[in-house]
């Protein structure tokens, strides 16, 4: 019996539509990838100048019909790492970098603030880009710009066939269930042949899947053109815009300290 | 073991990402000669299962690094080194974009350190040689564990050397290399273990779709090779790798005299601080951050008003939104 599991890589929870729908996905994925360089190369020390880049999920994320409170819890799932990045800066780190209301406070814990900060925003701008134009989208992107299509095929198989290994694993466990008399752990002798089993279920299920795609014409690589809403797209204007404005303003973000302009 | 972007510098990352770009050219090109007719579903089955397996890990305290296996011995022996490579690296793309695990900058770390060392060295060089043709337990086993400690091990040592030089952390190199590599040796044996059992299991009952099969191997395509020189030869590299390591460890006096120097807090570090950790002569002002924030708020509130009245002129087919969860 087939179960079907919700999958991101198939677009499930993702939006069709969205502001941005029209725009290439290679103008999306250069404006991420412009960003997190640009944001990334900001001294660590330079909070001023690195809140600003806060600008870019906040204002992707109404456009991508998403909430940016959602791209923000989703980016806390990878705080603790970062945090691990920089907790040994404030024990360090004791040199004055600021004074507030009296109060000094240290290099060491403006860099492990710069650094949570950084890996935060990081993760947003990758989260907005698949939120934006799909998984599908971005592999389709790297495929034009020159990632090997045998490699966009692999992300496409990929992403398709965890749902068949999904779906053999919900199977194998209701068999392990209906056959337990109510057993419900796995003893570690059994894992190896259960994961072994497993693997070779979903390959077998697996080339089952492919020759029945040759057999309607699949040749290992995907269709060159990218359709989305039932509509062929390809780089038009509004994307040279797009990369235009957004190319700009991470060059204004990164070149000019808008702080101290507008803050002193 | 998957690096963020919070961890490295844009120069190392660069480096790293046009290195796994040339090893993935190379790897395509050499699994387009390919022609077994079950490699894609095989690579998509196994690249789905690496990514399961991958999913199950923890932090390693003070790296910014996490610890889980990373399954590029496993994929090596059933499609060999060039597809299992391309395999891994699908499955760190996919983890980087929709998982948020591992940053979009540090992917090409993530697939030099995790993806190349497993597959092109560990499987080929440690693996291979071990395993040879056999399909017997303990002999998988046996070269499961070994390729996937030293992999997990190699790797690990890149992540630290790849830290360092982008030096954005504080932690010395010597504390770095004693985090990372001794709980490496027991995710690796642990994933070595859990690699053998899985061999063992396909090996027995699938014997055909292990590289090279037993039934190429016996036609004298594949010779056997004796296991001692092999043996043999780790245990030199294990004792060259010690000592590299003790040397590295106590051999590097900048980053134990900067961590003490940072400690007693009255040492000019103007000369051993790392380019692009300190910027000495930055003033930070307390105003401009506030003010910045205030800004970013303001920004949000207006996209959000205004996606939302143009949302409101949309017809109703076209108000397709994503739910919070």
């Amino acid at each position: 019996m087939s179960v079907r599991l919700p999958n991101p890589l198939l677009g499930d929870g993702v939006s069709t539509r969205n502001h941005l729908s029209d725009i290439d996905p290679r103008a999306l994925l250069l404006v991420a990838v412009g960003y997190i360089v640009a944001m990334l190369s900001v001294p660590v020390l330079d909070l001023g100048m690195l809140i600003w880049f806060a600008a870019y999920p906040v204002v992707m994320a109404p456009l991508s019909h998403v909430t940016y409170s959602k791209v923000f819890r989703k980016s806390l799932v990878t705080l603790p790492f970062i945090l691990f990045v920089g907790v040994m800066n404030p024990l360090f780190d004791h040199r004055v970098a600021m004074t507030v209301c009296g109060v000094d406070i240290s290099a060491g814990w403006i860099s492990f603030l710069s650094i949570v900060i950084r890996g935060l925003l990081s993760v947003q701008a990758v989260l907005l880009l698949v939120y934006t134009c799909g998984f599908n989208g971005v592999c389709r992107a790297l495929g034009r710009f020159g990632l090997p299509s045998m490699m966009v095929t692999q992300l496409m198989m990929v992403s398709r066939y965890m749902q068949t290994l999904g779906e053999e694993a919900v199977t194998m466990h209701r068999a392990r269930l209906s056959r337990g008399y109510g057993r419900r752990n796995y003893p570690v002798r059994d894992w190896g042949p259960f994961i072994g089993q497993l693997l070779l279920r979903t390959v077998d299920r697996g080339e089952r899947v492919n020759r029945a795609m040759v057999a309607r014409g699949f040749d290992g690589t995907l269709p060159p053109v990218y359709v989305r809403g039932g509509k062929a797209m390809g780089w038009e204007t509004n994307s040279t815009v797009f990369l235009l404005i957004w190319g700009g303003v991470i060059f204004c973000l990164r070149y000019f300290n808008l702080s101290a302009i507008f803050f002193g | 073991m998957h690096m963020a972007d919070a961890l490295v510098s844009p120069p190392v990352a660069i480096t790293a990402g046009v290195a796994a770009v040339a090893l993935l050219a190379v790897a395509s090109r050499q699994v387009r000669k390919d022609s077994r007719p079950s490699l894609i579903p095989l690579m998509g089955v196994l690249g789905a299962f690496v990514f399961a397996a991958q999913m199950i890990n923890f932090a390693i305290p003070g790296t910014g690094s996490s610890g889980h296996i990373i399954g590029g011995v496993l994929v090596a022996a059933l499609v060999g080194p060039w597809a299992a490579f391309l395999t891994i690296c699908s499955v760190l793309i996919i983890q980087c974009l929709v998982f948020a695990d591992g940053g979009m900058l540090a992917l090409g770390c993530n697939i030099i350190n995790m993806a190349a060392v497993s597959t092109l060295l560990a499987y080929p060089f440690i693996y291979k040689p071990i395993a040879g043709t056999s399909t017997r337990p303990w002999r998988l086993m046996l070269a499961s564990a070994v390729a996937c400690t030293v992999g997990l091990e190699a790797g690990a040592f890149l992540v630290t050397m790849e830290t360092e030089a982008s030096g954005i952390t504080a932690l010395p190199l010597s504390t770095f290399l004693m985090f990372m590599l001794p709980i490496h040796i027991v995710i690796g044996l642990g994933e070595g273990l859990a690699t053998g059992a899985v061999l063992s299991f396909v090996g027995a009952s699938r014997p055909d779709l292990l590289v090279p099969s037993p039934s190429v191997a016996s036609s004298g395509e594949h010779k056997r090779k004796r296991l001692w020189p092999v043996l043999a030869c780790f245990g030199a590299a294990a004792i060259v790798l010690g000592v590299c390591y003790v040397w590295i460890a106590s051999g590097d006096p900048d980053g134990l005299e900067w961590s003490i120097a940072k400690v007693a807090g009255n040492v000019d570090m103007g000369s051993l601080t790392p380019p692009t950790a300190i910027m000495p002569d930055y003033v930070n002002s307390f105003s401009g951050i506030v003010g910045a924030l205030m800004v970013i708020v303001l920004l949000w509130a207006l996209t959000s008003l205004i996606s939302r009245r143009v949302d409101r002129r949309q017809p109703v087919a076209e108000k397709v939104r994503v739910k919070d969860k």
